[in-house]
């Protein structure tokens, strides 16, 4: 079954529609994951990565709304599936895990309950057995004695006991593709780490795909076997991890690689990107990325680079490396 | 903490809803009992209630017997007599129950309309917001009294509970917005998104994830406005537009204040179980708002 991915999104356009004029927050997205695979999704804030996330769970809300493409789901496109169908998806499925863990749970439930109502919308189980299931899963993600802490209220837990419990609702029906949206932003540094063994750990058991969406690459890399990356509401470069970092090709990926501290570089100081992901009302013509590139030559603010395929399953959208871009610079 | 694990220790299972719930009835207890105020409300609250559901034991008269008129408060008659001879404490006593129950009435009428508005506006939004939240700016702009009076009289029979109905009809939209409001912030929420996430409909999102979040601050208000009804209601038959026929506290009122000069007492006893009654909720009420914030739990 290694043919057929399990997700496949093909040009999906999600625009969201203010007074101000229309935000194109995601504009012509391809991605591919196959099973069991780990998909990181990088970009800066604001370049349309959760935009992407909400729109495979059809969770845009108004004034959002997906105009266009196909997001291919186990042989059905999930943009022609009815709200009802798309219910049955979400969290049996398809689940997520959000950025905030104190806040994604319901203050007024115990953490054990709110895991069992997740169980019982999607599962034909009785009442014991939830009980059981819930333990069972608690005790999975790392919560320790998960009978007494089931009976916690969300407040009772840190942000990483939080986020463990997160992990285990999502996981609670055992979904064949789980989307992470940023997992680990709003944790200490030590509790990250945690969270990253967790989901590693539980990729094995589970074997369930991962969307697993973040800003910096140096988190994305400890669990992806592949990269996306964003920018500006479409993706400019996607490859497998290690050609990422090795033989990265998009200019905004090479600044991305380079603004990751690391312990071997010396004292140097580390390289930023000038300027800022542009509004999304009025992106510039071209290439997205043509006023912070340093490579930027005159077609980039002409015409919109198309996606070249310069490696085994690499793909890079930059004039840089078309047949027609008359250089074909190598850093 | 031990408390709790032993009463939950079923787990979630049926048998276990029920130590469940007294056990945050438990905590709400304790943590009410360390305002001495709201203590205080309570025990007022509890004693009036006590007072009316008794007052056929309690009474020392039957509220239609008639003796000397204008008796000063003495040991056979404690609050003195009225005009016509009856016993004021017994009237007060048998009035604790009419003015009670347009209270609890009106507002439980009150979170009917209120909450339904207010969910439907807050959740959905839109346009079915934008038009149920002119009509509570209608009702709101209206001066309430005359509104009140004008919807009594069309109403033609002048009987409590027609002015119960209409108190109900009208209080509803400050308990609307609130709602909404409370609505709007919600559904916004990570937990909300991430019960959406899970599968959850609109409906099972409104009713269980969205509403018992709400549910402290309807409690609160709705403690709050059982004394602002029994005011109002005291008001409009002060006015002349009660029913007579239910001697509540403000019947009882507008018939002693033609004797305040002289016979202060058939004014000044119910108008003091009026104050204490709306004392006592308002007190309760403020207690209640901090002992059920679910975070602040057994700290």
């Amino acid at each position: 079954m290694s043919g057929a991915p399990l997700l496949s999104i093909n040009d999906l356009k999600t625009y969201f529609f203010i007074t101000e004029g229309v935000v194109n927050a995601v504009d012509g997205v391809h991605l591919k994951i196959n099973k069991e695979e780990v998909l990181g999704l990088v970009g800066e804030s604001g370049c349309g990565k959760s935009t992407v996330a909400l729109s495979i769970m059809r969770l845009i809300r108004p004034p959002g709304k997906i105009v266009g493409g196909e997001i291919w789901f186990e042989g059905h496109d999930l943009l022609r599936k009815s709200e009802e169908e798309m219910r049955k998806i979400r969290g049996g499925k398809v689940s997520m895990i959000f950025q905030n863990p104190t806040s994604s749970m319901n203050p007024v439930y115990t953490v054990g309950s709110q895991i069992a109502e997740a169980i019982k919308l999607h599962q034909d189980v009785r009442k014991h057995e939830t009980d059981e299931k819930v333990v069972e899963i608690l005790h999975k993600v790392g919560i320790p004695d998960p009978g007494k802490r089931a009976e916690d209220y969300p407040h009772e837990y840190s942000g990483g006991m939080c986020q463990r419990a997160m992990t285990a609702m999502a996981l609670s029906c055992n979904p064949m593709l789980l989307i992470a949206d940023e997992p680990t932003t709003n944790l200490d540094v030590t509790i990250q780490a945690q969270i990253l063994e967790l989901m590693k750990a539980l990729r094995k058991d589970f074997g369930a795909s991962i969307l697993l969406i973040g800003h910096n690459l140096g988190v994305i890399s400890e669990l992806c076997d592949k990269v996306a990356v964003m920018y500006a509401g479409k993706v400019v470069e996607y490859s497998k991890l290690e050609m990422i970092f090795e033989k990265a090709k998009h200019p905004y990926t090479q600044a991305l690689l380079e603004s990751i501290p690391r312990l071997d570089a010396g004292a140097e100081r580390l390289r930023t990107i000038p300027g800022t992901v542009p509004r999304l009302i009025n992106p510039p013509p071209g290439c997205r990325f043509h006023p912070r590139c340093e490579y930027a030559m005159a077609v980039c603010s002409k015409q919109e680079p198309p996606h070249v395929e310069i490696g085994q399953g690499h793909t890079v959208a930059c004039f840089l490396y078309t047949e027609n871009g008359r250089t074909k610079r190598h850093r | 903490m031990t408390n709790r694990s032993r009463a939950n220790s079923g787990g979630q299972t049926e048998e276990a809803v029920e130590p469940a719930k007294a056990t945050q009835l438990f905590f709400v207890w304790r943590k009410l009992r360390t305002s001495k105020l709201a203590v205080a409300g309570l025990g007022i609250v509890l004693f009036m209630v006590i007072l009316a559901t008794l007052a056929s034991l309690i009474a020392p008269y039957d509220p239609e017997w008639t003796g000397i008129s204008r008796r000063p408060p003495s040991m056979e008659h404690l609050f003195g007599t009225d005009a016509r001879g009856r016993d004021m404490f017994t009237l007060v006593l048998y009035g604790a129950r009419i003015s009670l129950y347009v209270g609890v009435a009106a507002v439980a009428l009150e979170i009917l309309i209120g909450l339904a508005i207010g969910m439907a506006a807050g959740y959905f939004g839109g346009i079915i917001d934008e038009v149920l939240m002119r009509i509570t700016d209608l009702i709101l702009t209206l001066p309430t009294l005359p509104l009140l009076i004008v919807a009594v009289i069309l109403f033609q029979t002048q009987s409590i509970h027609t002015i119960v109905l209409v108190m109900g009809l009208f209080g509803w939209p400050f308990m609307a917005r609130v709602v909404r409001s409370e609505f709007l912030t919600l559904r916004e929420t990570t937990f909300v998104e991430a019960a959406r996430s899970m599968g959850a409909s609109p409906w099972r999102i409104i009713i269980r994830h969205i509403l018992p979040n709400v549910l402290s601050t309807i409690i609160v208000i709705g403690t709050m406005d059982i004394p602002w009804f029994i005011f109002w209601e005291a008001t409009l038959t002060f006015l002349g537009f009660g029913d007579p026929s239910s001697p509540s506290w403000g019947v009882l009122l507008e018939r002693g204040y033609l004797y305040l000069r002289r016979e202060w007492w058939m004014i000044t006893f119910p108008g003091l179980a009026l104050f204490f009654t709306s004392l006592g909720f308002n007190l309760f009420g403020d207690g209640l708002r901090d002992a059920l914030d679910v975070t602040t739990r057994g700290r």
